[in-house]
């Protein structure tokens, strides 16, 4: 990216920004309740909590999204990439993962729960399976619908099967693998403030319900700023991740 | 002795649960160091044969050998696609240098050995680049130097330069006669093109539709020669080429 796109999409971000915190005063000064403070106010209190009481939250939040992201993408990668590139293994396990994936597993939390205990593990668990069946299609359709010309050129140099993961099916994949990333954030974080309200003290999901309970609602806003900016800041990681690995496709 | 001899090849698929001949009784024999052409109607199994030679296919009955050795045993043959094959997430650089990567050269042969054959064709300064930055001319030449930077001694080509433009077909047709003419290759081409196949082959084999087999195998003095495209000879060779095509449709 050159010194001026930089500048352009920097001016671009900034007005997302500045339109979102005006829409937002609009609606605060409209509807004139405590419920809904001002920007401002929220922010406010965003910086007076960060190193009180908003970090150790998200530090914890923080873990347990980056640690499901990376067990649901450790998982499901590989095996996406098999089945994509397997016919017969693909066709064996189509059925199964048909069924299974239109299931909201939120609904599976409580079972967690008692399986897994109140700690983190039931939380990681839970988040790690929605975004697993989101990567695993993905990469699983992205493997299918190959062009046979670069799995045929390069075994043609001789290639084995592992190579053809490597230089082939992986990098090949890895556009699609990011994208569904993307959305499995998104989705993990939702989850996460779902998961984070239910028997824990600790997490930002934990920390904005708390706030509401006890009306604290300048402190509420400041988690869902604290848990909007965590989300962004993971998306851009991804982002740069993508713009690093998968330069060719910018071109 | 023929380096390419293959006799009575026949290869078939499974397509819903029917057995489909694509190669039958097919037979053919090229010398070392000489181009042959294949000509045929489309789906007439051309590109099945080059699987079986290039040993992506090793389900076929028949005899094909290759410098005496089967295609699975042998490794000095390279392959080259319509359209290209090279990987679009690789540079110039790590597409040309992947065959010898993948066969376990060194590092330092590996570089040497890169940047030799892409000096040799005048690419070197392409390096850098991504294919989806280059023209489809470029594309091939940089297809054909993966393949060159394996020292093969067969080069199979699927239509190689059927997605480029008139005049830049022209140019790699000449491209390919050169390196031809400064290297021991032995290359077997195949085309839809009856010009092509007359300006390149030496020998060049015509298919019958699928099930394919040769029917007309013609011996052609003009391949090699540049200022062949003008001649009289040419057009009455390639005229009879169409002659044999047509009475295929």
């Amino acid at each position: 990216m050159n010194q001026r796109d930089l500048i352009q999409k920097s001016f671009y971000t900034l007005t997302a920004v500045v339109i979102l915190i005006a829409f937002w005063y609009l609606l605060s000064l409209i509807l004139n309740t405590p419920a809904l403070p001002t920007p401002l106010a929220a922010f406010k209190s965003f910086f007076e909590l960060f190193t009180s009481e908003l970090m150790s939250h998200l530090t914890i939040s923080f873990y347990r999204v980056g640690v499901s992201l990376v067990i649901a993408t450790v998982l499901g990668v590989p095996l996406g990439l098999f089945l994509g590139k397997n016919k017969r293994a693909d066709e064996f396990s189509a059925p199964l993962i048909y069924m299974t994936y239109p299931v909201p597993k939120v609904v599976f939390l409580p079972i967690f729960l008692i399986l897994l205990g109140i700690g983190n593990l039931s939380k990681i668990v839970l988040i790690t399976l929605i975004i697993f069946y989101l990567i695993l299609v993905t990469t699983r359709d992205a493997a299918r619908n190959l062009p046979k010309e670069y799995v045929v050129s390069v075994k043609s140099l001789s290639a084995n099967e592992l190579e053809l993961y490597q230089h082939v099916y992986f990098p090949a994949c890895l556009p699609a693998i990011l994208t569904s990333l993307r959305l499995g954030l998104g989705i993990a974080m939702s989850v996460l403030f779902l998961v984070e309200t239910y028997a824990t003290q600790e997490g930002i999901g934990y920390f904005i319900m708390n706030s509401w309970s006890s009306l604290s609602y300048d402190k509420m806003f400041a988690g869902i700023i604290a848990m909007g900016l965590m989300g962004f800041l993971l998306y851009l990681l991804l982002d740069a991740c993508e713009k690093v690995l998968c330069s060719w496709v910018h071109l | 002795m023929d380096y390419l001899s293959i006799e009575s090849l026949q290869v078939s698929y499974v397509q819903d649960n029917q057995i489909t001949p694509a190669l039958k009784n097919f037979s053919l024999s090229l010398p070392f160091g000489s181009i042959g052409v294949i000509i045929g109607p489309s789906g007439c199994g051309k590109s099945t044969l080059l699987n079986v030679l290039a040993g992506l296919n090793q389900i076929y009955q028949g005899t094909v050998l290759i410098n005496g050795k089967s295609p699975k045993e042998c490794c000095a043959t390279a392959l080259i696609l319509q359209e290209y094959g090279l990987l679009p997430w690789k540079t110039v650089w790590d597409n040309v240098r992947l065959g010898l990567q993948i066969r376990g050269f060194s590092k330092k042969e590996t570089v040497l050995r890169t940047e030799k054959i892409l000096n040799k064709l005048g690419l070197l300064y392409l390096r850098k680049r991504y294919p989806a930055q280059l023209s489809g001319g470029q594309q091939q030449r940089i297809a054909i130097a993966r393949s060159l930077v394996l020292e093969p001694e067969l080069l199979l080509m699927d239509e190689p330069f059927s997605s480029l433009d008139a005049l830049t077909r022209e140019e790699m047709q000449d491209f390919l006669l050169e390196l031809w003419h400064e290297t021991n290759l032995t290359i077997l081409l195949i085309s839809h093109n009856i010009e092509e196949a007359v300006f390149l082959g030496q020998k060049i084999f015509v298919m019958s539709e699928c099930p394919g087999t040769i029917i007309k195998e013609l011996s052609n003095p003009l391949a090699g020669d540049y200022s062949a495209r003008g001649k009289v000879e040419f057009l009455e060779i390639t005229n009879s080429l169409r002659s044999s095509l047509r009475g295929l449709n």
